[in-house]
C-alpha cells in the first residue's frame, strides 16, 4: 500500500515506493497546517539524497511545460536535477497548505514587478488558501522553501564552508556598508571572518527576497545588518556572549527600504546556515515580535517528510523563540 | 537611468554615419541591437520585430568566459557560448556578484545594481562591459 509517510514512520524500502511511484499518478501528500502569526515554515531537500531515476521521472511530470523546457536546457545531470527538485519543492510544499485538494501540477507562478515569484491565484474551481507567501532558495547540496501566511518572506541558505573565490574584504568593500566591512575587519582570524561574512551575507539575501524589489531594489551597501548583544556597543566588534540580537539599519528617508523586519539564523544539518526574513506584526505586543517561530521539515516528496525541528539538525543561532 | 542610457546608444550607433561608430573604429559594419529578453523599460522595443544581434568583440567575449569558468570552478573543456546563462551553469547570487567585480577589475570599469542585476548571459555581461568601456573613453 502506497501509503504517504508520516513523520514518525519508518520509511518504506525505496525500491517498493519507487514501483508504485512508476504509476500514472503520484499518491498525495500530507496536508500540513497553516503557519500561526510570527510562524515560518521550513522545507528542505538534500539532492544527493535521491538516487531514484524513476522518481526523478515522476517529479518531472509534475513542471508546467515551461519549467520543463528550462530543466532541458540545463547542460549537466546535477544541475538539471537540483532544478527539478527546486521547482517539485515549491509545488508539493504549496499543495500541502491547500488541505492537499490542489494538485502540485496545477499551480501557476508570476513574478511581481521586481521579478519577485509569486503564486498566481486563479479565479473558478480551484480551492484558493489564504494568502501564502513562499521564497526559495537554494545551494547544489540543499533546496530550501520557507512559506509563511500574509507575511512577505525571504530566505537564502548557503554551505556554512564556502569560501568565496575572491578576497572577503574585497567583496566587503564593493558591496556591503562601511559598517559591516568594518565589522568584518575586525576579524583577523581568516575561519572567523568567512564565516561571519557568510552570515551577514545570507542575512541580507533573505531581506532583499524578503522586500521583493530585486537587488537593485535594495543595494546591498544601503542597508546594514548588525548583531547587537547585551551591551549594546556602538563600535562594531565580535558580540561578547554567544547570544546577540539581528538588526538592520537603513537610512531614515530612505522610502523603500524599510525597517520592520525580523530576522532569524539557524543552523541546519550542521552543515548550511539559513537566513529568514519576515515582517514585523505591529499588531503584537513588542516583546513577541523580537522572535519568530520556525518549524521545519526535511522532504523527499511522496517518499518522506520528516520533521526537524527541536533536533540536532536545526540550531537556532539567533532570532528563534 | 542605466536603462534610458542604454537605449540611446544602441540606436546611435545604427546610423551608419554617427560619430560614436567613426570615432571609435568600431570594427563591425554596421552594429545591431540585441532587444530579446533584456529588460528595457520601453516596451516597444521588446517586441521580437526589433530582435537584431549584437556582437560584441570576441576577445571580451573570452575575457568574460575566463572569469566565469573560474568563478565557477567548471573544468577547462566546458564549453560556454555568448548565450551561456550563468543560472544554467549554475550560479548563485553570491557568484553573480563575485563575477560582476572580477569583470569591473579586468575591465576598469564600475557597473551598477540595476545593470548587474540585468546580467544573466556572457553575452550581455560582454556587450555592458563594451559598453561600459565606451562611456569611460567619451567621458575622458
Amino acid at each position: 500500500m502506497h501509503r504517504l509517510l508520516r513523520g514518525d514512520m519508518l520509511p518504506l524500502p525505496s525500491n517498493l515506493v519507487s514501483r508504485h511511484l512508476v504509476v500514472s499518478s503520484l499518491p498525495s501528500l500530507p496536508p500540513a497546517p497553516f503557519p500561526l502569526r510570527r510562524e515560518a515554515h521550513l522545507w528542505y531537500i538534500v539532492p544527493n539524497e535521491l538516487e531514484d531515476a524513476s522518481l526523478l521521472q515522476d517529479y518531472m511530470k509534475l513542471l508546467s511545460p515551461c519549467e520543463k523546457e528550462n530543466v532541458l536546457s540545463i547542460k549537466g545531470e546535477a544541475l538539471k536535477k537540483c532544478a527539478i527538485l527546486s521547482r517539485v519543492l515549491v509545488r508539493t510544499t504549496l499543495s500541502r497548505y491547500t488541505d492537499c485538494k490542489v494538485n502540485p501540477r496545477l499551480f501557476k507562478f508570476r513574478k511581481n514587478r521586481f521579478g519577485k515569484p509569486e503564486v498566481e491565484h486563479q479565479n473558478g474551481c480551484l480551492w484558493v488558501p489564504p494568502s501564502l507567501q513562499f521564497n526559495i532558495s537554494h545551494t547544489s547540496s540543499m533546496i530550501a522553501c520557507g512559506v509563511t501566511v500574509d507575511v512577505p518572506i525571504g530566505i537564502d541558505i548557503e554551505e556554512k564552508r564556502r569560501k568565496p573565490v575572491n578576497n572577503i574584504l574585497s567583496l566587503a568593500h564593493r558591496y556591503f556598508s562601511p559598517y559591516e566591512v568594518q565589522y568584518l575587519a575586525s576579524f583577523m582570524d581568516p575561519e572567523s571572518r568567512q564565516s561571519e561574512f557568510l552570515r551577514l551575507w545570507t542575512l541580507k539575501e533573505a531581506y532583499v527576497k524578503a522586500l521583493g524589489r530585486g537587488f537593485s531594489g535594495a543595494p546591498f551597501r544601503d542597508f546594514t545588518i548588525r548583531f547587537e548583544n547585551s551591551t549594546d556597543s556602538v563600535v562594531p566588534e565580535r558580540p561578547k556572549s554567544e547570544e546577540f540580537r539581528i538588526m538592520i539599519d537603513t537610512a531614515s528617508d530612505s522610502v523603500n527600504l524599510t525597517a520592520n523586519w525580523q530576522f532569524a539564523l539557524v543552523e541546519l544539518c550542521g552543515s548550511h546556515l539559513a537566513a529568514i526574513c519576515m515582517e514585523k506584526d505591529e499588531n503584537m505586543p513588542g516583546t513577541e515580535q523580537e522572535f519568530l517561530k520556525l518549524k521545519v521539515w526535511k522532504t523527499l516528496p511522496f517518499v518522506e517528510d520528516k520533521c526537524m525541528s527541536q533536533t540536532d539538525a536545526v540550531i537556532n543561532i539567533s532570532g528563534l523563540c | 537611468m542605466a536603462t534610458v542610457s542604454a537605449a540611446s546608444v544602441r540606436f546611435a550607433s545604427l546610423k551608419p554615419a554617427s560619430r560614436s561608430n567613426q570615432a571609435n573604429g568600431v570594427t563591425s559594419g554596421v552594429m545591431f541591437v540585441t532587444i530579446g529578453t533584456s529588460k528595457l523599460s520601453f516596451h516597444s522595443l521588446r517586441s521580437s520585430r526589433f530582435r537584431v544581434h549584437c556582437a560584441a568583440k570576441p576577445e571580451t567575449v573570452n575575457k568574460v568566459i575566463d572569469i566565469v569558468k573560474k568563478q565557477l570552478a567548471l573544468s577547462d573543456d566546458t564549453s560556454l557560448t555568448p548565450e551561456s546563462k550563468f543560472s544554467s551553469l549554475g550560479a548563485d547570487s553570491l557568484d553573480t556578484v563575485e563575477i560582476v567585480m572580477c569583470l569591473e577589475e579586468e575591465f576598469d570599469i564600475s557597473v551598477d545594481e540595476d545593470n548587474s542585476q540585468n546580467i544573466t548571459t556572457v553575452q550581455e555581461a560582454a556587450e555592458l562591459i563594451e559598453k561600459l568601456v565606451l562611456q569611460k573613453a567619451e567621458a575622458a
